[in-house]
């Protein structure tokens, strides 16, 4: 009557931290340089506060995660 | 010498003084046969008793009572006792024993009682087999107590040739154990023997209780003296995959002292003659699968390191900045990471965490042994259990993208051996969701970041609102919005002329008129509205003095766009004329032609001026 015992990994295979911290970061780089285009290059009147938002918002979340995969890949279990 | 002579007697005296206290109580357990070996080839000294005690008396007895003289008792690092049942191949031993301290009214002084209490009464007649092992640490003593480089080490053990107990033994016998087939000297009692690496002493009949034969033993002993004085172990759990283990060290070697200075050379050309008591590697047995091992000190890493790994374990090899001779001192800190799913697990509702207590460096003796298990932030810790005595307390600790903090699980043990190098587990709770925190932290502080450049690009920090820089400035701004506008309305309006020309194509390929037809009707009206829209900006471009420079070349650009769209609908109309007709290919070609190459022009003057209106 003893309940199962099972082991617990980790929610992703650490063999991918490498490979995802390095699309993950690449995309949110990519996402980072036309929120900076668009703020560069529109000009006060037409500027839109939501482009801006969700563009911002899409890149912090592809930065997050992918600096978190580079904190696990190059060792610092966080 | 004195002092082992003062010794002696005190033993001697308490041990006939005892005899008529407990004469009463023990005569009912008996001890027929007991077999005990002790084992002296390294620094700790293991004792195995086996015995077997009978109950003649008319009561049940369900403890049994085993004194250790004062000293040894507190060297005491381990006592399990089993019982053995069978013989040979079919020998089944029993889970250990419970064993407590007990101070029962009339004991003489200086000797401190354990008590065994047995898993079922023995009954009247009965007979019961015992095994008892006993580790003793910091209980051989180096004598002489100071050496030079080039002595041997040798070590004196005192004990009694016959087991302190409290009941009557009917047959006994004592096999000492030495390290090396040789001996300084030791006591001669009647039928002693001497053989190989061995001292036999017995066997003795019908000794009664509490009979005590001191005896000593010198003899040479090289094996590395390792006492950790400090050891704390740190086990920090990540569920992101890794177990990372921390053991700050702090050694000595407890043998015989170094007299005199250590000479380089002579350890380094002689070392088995000169340096036979020192010890240079230490080897510790890391679980499978351990990685990223490190090795260092205050100054830094130590590279005199070996690993091997196979899949059952991995041996480490280490080797301290000196070779350690007697009385000398080394710290270091010696790291490694263990995969998660070896050691933690999950059963019902909770999640456990499965590691050994002890230090992976064989035969090492620890003075004070603190574990601290750091569990990942958000867990709440239920319950520990570890197989023998430990003081736990609790802590908290602040590591890497921590908020609260997360909770350690501090175990504090005195004296400990490798045996006690057995699994432990610590109980918590945590919900898969609490791992997300991390990553949200980062997205979070990145948002934050955009969300101040946002602000920054919005604010408008000049002091001063109405200087001639500031409004030529604002009129600057609203210039290029009205540019970017009609910049969209021409690219929209080039979009149009693409998909007149697609349907054209679309045309030659599939005969569909009716379609063609169609879509120049909303090509047709779609210009309109275009053009509509362009008004208002080139109105307003036109009233603006900063837009001097740039309204030629806008006006330029739409009286060629105009044209543009004047050849494309030309030759639209007579493509689709053509086809009305049914005329043949060749002629159509002809009419259009001039047509195509004029508009093709047309179109690359148009592109050129909107490349440079961009650049302004």
């Amino acid at each position: 009557m003893a309940p199962s015992v099972k082991p617990i990994s980790s929610p992703v295979p650490i063999e991918w931290y490498p490979t995802l911290a390095f699309f993950m970061l690449s995309i949110g780089l990519v996402v980072t340089a036309i929120f900076f285009i668009y703020e560069a290059t529109s000009s006060r009147k037409n500027r839109s506060l939501a482009k801006e938002l969700s563009t911002g918002a899409v890149a912090s979340f592809f930065l997050g995660f992918g600096s978190l995969f580079l904190l696990l890949a190059s060792g610092v279990y966080v | 010498m004195a002092r082992m002579r003062f010794d002696l007697t005190l033993l001697l005296l308490f041990a006939f003084g005892s005899f008529l206290f407990f004469s009463a109580v023990s005569a009912d357990l008996v001890i027929s046969k007991l077999d005990r070996r002790i084992d002296l080839s390294s620094h700790i000294v293991r004792a195995t008793t086996s015995l077997k005690v009978e109950n003649n008396g008319a009561e049940a007895i369900s403890e049994f009572l085993l004194p250790f003289p004062e000293h040894q008792a507190k060297n005491l690092a381990l006592l399990t006792v089993i019982i053995v049942e069978g013989k040979g191949k079919s020998k089944v031993s029993s889970e250990s024993l419970p064993v407590r301290i007990v101070n029962p009214k009339d004991s003489p002084p200086s000797l401190v009682w354990y008590s065994i209490t047995l898993p079922k009464e023995l009954g009247k007649g009965g007979s019961l087999n015992l095994e008892i092992k006993v580790a003793l640490s910091n209980i051989l003593r180096p004598f002489p107590e100071k050496i030079t480089q080039a002595d041997v080490q040798l070590i004196v053990f005192q004990d009694s040739a016959q087991v302190l107990s409290p009941y009557a033994v009917h047959m006994q016998s004592l096999t000492v154990k030495l390290p090396e087939p040789k001996v300084e000297s030791y006591t001669k009692l009647e039928n002693t023997k001497f053989s190989g690496s061995e001292i036999k002493y017995g066997p003795y009949e019908n000794q009664p209780p509490f009979t005590y034969t001191p005896l000593a033993v010198h003899y040479v002993s090289n094996k590395p003296f390792v006492v950790a004085r400090e050891l704390v172990r740190e086990i920090e759990i990540s569920h992101w995959g890794n177990v990372q283990v921390t053991e700050s060290y702090s050694l000595v070697h407890a043998g015989a002292v170094i007299l005199g200075e250590f000479s380089r050379l002579e350890y380094q050309a002689q070392p088995h003659l000169r340096g036979a008591s020192a010890f240079r590697h230490l080897i510790a047995k890391l679980p499978a699968r351990a990685h990223s091992i490190y090795y260092r000190d205050d100054i830094g890493n130590i590279s005199t390191s070996n690993v091997w790994g196979d899949s059952s374990m991995t041996l480490l090899q280490i080797e301290p900045r000196f070779p350690m001779f007697g009385g000398w001192k080394t710290t270091f800190t010696i790291g490694y990471g263990l995969p998660l799913k070896d050691f933690l697990f999950k059963s019902g509702g909770e999640r456990f965490l499965n590691i050994p207590f002890g230090s992976p460096i064989d035969d090492l003796v620890i003075d004070n042994l603190t574990v601290k298990i750091v569990l990942p932030e958000g867990s709440k810790i239920t319950s520990v259990s570890v197989p023998f005595s430990v003081k736990q307390s609790k802590q908290e600790k602040i590591s890497h993208l921590d908020v609260v903090g997360r909770p350690v699980v501090v175990l504090e043990k005195t004296n400990v051996v490798p045996e006690h190098s057995q699994y432990f587990q610590v109980y918590y709770k945590f919900s898969n969701l609490s791992l997300l925190q991390e990553p949200l932290m980062l997205v979070f502080g990145y948002f934050l970041l955009f969300v101040a450049c946002i602000a920054y690009v919005r604010a408008d920090f000049t002091i001063s609102k109405s200087s001639p820089s500031y409004l030529a400035k604002l009129q600057w701004d609203e210039v290029r919005s009205t540019i970017q506008q009609f910049e969209g309305v021409v690219n929209q309006c080039l979009i149009v002329h693409d998909k007149l020309q697609a349907s054209l194509r679309d045309l030659s390929r599939t005969g569909d008129l009716q379609a063609c037809k169609a879509a120049r009707k909303t090509a047709d009206s779609t210009l309109k509205e275009l053009l509509k829209d362009l008004k208002p900006l080139i109105s307003f471009l036109q009233s603006s003095p900063q837009a001097a420079q740039i309204l030629p070349k806008v006006e330029e650009l739409v009286a060629k766009e105009k044209e543009l769209q004047e050849k494309i609908m030309q030759k639209h109309s007579i493509v689709v004329e053509s086809y009305d007709k049914k005329s043949g290919i060749k002629d159509t070609e002809n009419r259009v032609t001039a047509l195509e190459q004029k508009i093709v022009l047309l179109r690359q003057e148009v592109d050129d001026l909107v490349d440079t209106i961009d650049e302004i």
